[in-house]
């Protein structure tokens, strides 16, 4: 397998370029599946090859439960600085599982959580009106999915823009997007390279969901004002949120609204070939190809290697 | 909050009607609601019977106090005994319980996919550029966001 065995673990480095343009040249919908995709292979490779690293790695050291051929000189000649990266991939393919253990716990506690805060609550539409000063709203995933709006929020927007909000969060929920926030969450934690993907496909989720709401209620204007006055409200109260470094460029907020304000994105399926995003697209599923299948080859090469050292 | 609750653990199978072990935030709306049927302030017996059967009196106290420590009933001295009267509805308790979800984790932007984010340095004063140009009129939100201008508009509503 040589050096290929590595190389999954660098390629997601060829998913940036698309990260940062997918949001701007991509329907909201299509760029989500694009790169939550692309985000799930390029995981699922690096921590595959990070597993056989660490199988190898692993063979070596004393008191091991792996059979005593799995340290054949065969076996560690078919992997490439197999002292090193052996021993580095075993506490970097526990980080990688602890990570992935921790965030699917921390997302199910806090569906849990939530969905036994608003145990007992009324609502037609599966809509939970708070009485909450606070102004938030949320789609809370679950059968039936909720969603979650404070009287906050509420009092501060007229009958459209309140109809937009709730169109929005239903798009949240008919589309499932908690899915995709929690397949590129997990990714993420798989490899930290693929970060820039997370912070790409939620924002792309709540285009997704924006565009589907000015759809739903025949007005994006309605949609731009109702994020807009939604930002003020809650700006001035302190957020215990972890909140994303500032960054140069505008935040997600403004750019949504901006959007809104603009022309209906074209959904097309691909960008075109010759502009910047296109190489971008192209970079990233050429990365991903590459990714999975030196993932796959190092699988197979250590399988036959093995095979062949053990007499399995 | 972790005080010792028999409520979940005291609680008998019931009757095939009730088709699953009730929730402890099931129940605390439960009483509420039942509570807020009162005319008047009631004694824990009342809420009990009210409530029909199933639930032991040592139940029924313990919600009510765990409800008064969310602040969602009150209670004062009648005689030798307490009566209670709600101090907030199902959904003003859902509300609390909420802010607590929200307050207490730190990753929730993960997993709930909220409708705006936080507004970085910037992006205050080129959001207020966007409405402004969108909508002559200006958006009605003073700067301070003006805390406290909320009746409580309770559910029914669209």
């Amino acid at each position: 397998m040589g050096v290929f065995v590595l190389l999954p673990l660098v390629l997601p480095l060829t998913a940036w370029p698309m990260a940062r343009l997918a949001a701007v040249h991509l329907a909201p919908r299509r760029a989500t599946r694009l790169l939550t995709a692309v985000a799930v292979v390029l995981a699922v490779s690096s921590t595959l090859c990070l597993a056989l690293l660490m199988v190898v790695g692993t063979a070596q050291l004393p008191g091991n439960p792996l059979p005593d051929a799995w340290s054949d000189p065969a076996v560690r000649a078919a992997v490439p600085f197999e002292d090193v990266a052996g021993r580095a991939a075993i506490p970097a393919l526990l980080a990688v599982a602890w990570a992935c253990a921790h965030a699917l716990w921390c997302h199910h506690r806090l569906r849990r959580r939530a969905t036994r805060a608003l145990a007992g609550v009324p609502g037609r539409a599966r809509l939970a009106l708070l009485p909450d000063e606070l102004p938030y709203a949320y789609a809370l995933p679950g059968r039936p999915g909720r969603i979650v709006v404070s009287s906050g929020l509420l009092t501060r927007l007229d009958i459209r823009e309140r109809r937009a909000l709730i169109a929005h969060e239903r798009a949240h929920l008919t589309g499932h997007h908690h899915r995709y926030l929690l397949a590129v969450q997990l990714a993420a934690r798989a490899h930290p390279f693929l970060r820039p993907l997370r912070t790409t496909v939620s924002f792309t989720t709540e285009r997704w969901a924006d565009e589907d709401a000015a759809r739903a209620v025949g007005d994006r204007r309605a949609v731009a004002r109702a994020i807009g006055k939604a930002a003020l409200a809650g700006q001035g109260r302190t957020s215990p949120a972890v909140t994303l470094p500032a960054l140069a460029a505008p935040g997600p907020v403004p750019r949504r609204v901006a959007a809104l304000l603009g022309p209906v994105p074209a959904d097309r399926r691909w960008p075109p070939p010759a502009s910047a995003a296109g190489l971008a697209a192209w970079a990233a599923a050429a990365g991903t190809a590459v990714s999975a299948l030196s993932a796959v080859n190092a699988a197979v090469t250590l399988l036959l290697v093995l095979k062949a050292a053990t007499a399995l | 909050m972790a005080d010792g609750h028999p409520a979940t653990g005291g609680e008998p199978d019931g009757p095939p009607a009730r088709p699953r072990r009730r929730g402890q935030g099931q129940l605390e709306a439960q009483v509420l609601s039942a509570l807020g049927q009162s005319p008047g302030p009631a004694t824990a017996a009342w809420v009990q019977e009210r409530l029909g059967g199933g639930l032991a009196y040592t139940t029924v106290v313990t919600i009510l106090t765990r409800l008064r420590v969310k602040g969602a009933v009150t209670r004062e001295r009648a005689g030798r005994s307490f009566v209670w009267t709600p101090a907030a509805d199902v959904a003003g308790l859902a509300a609390f319980r909420m802010r607590r979800v929200l307050e207490s984790e730190t990753d929730r932007h993960a997993v709930l996919a909220s409708f705006v984010s936080a507004l970085g340095p910037d992006d205050e004063r080129l959001l207020r550029a966007l409405l402004a140009e969108e909508d002559p009129d200006g958006p009605e939100d003073t700067p301070d966001g003006g805390p406290g201008h909320g009746p409580r508009t309770e559910g029914g509503k669209d």
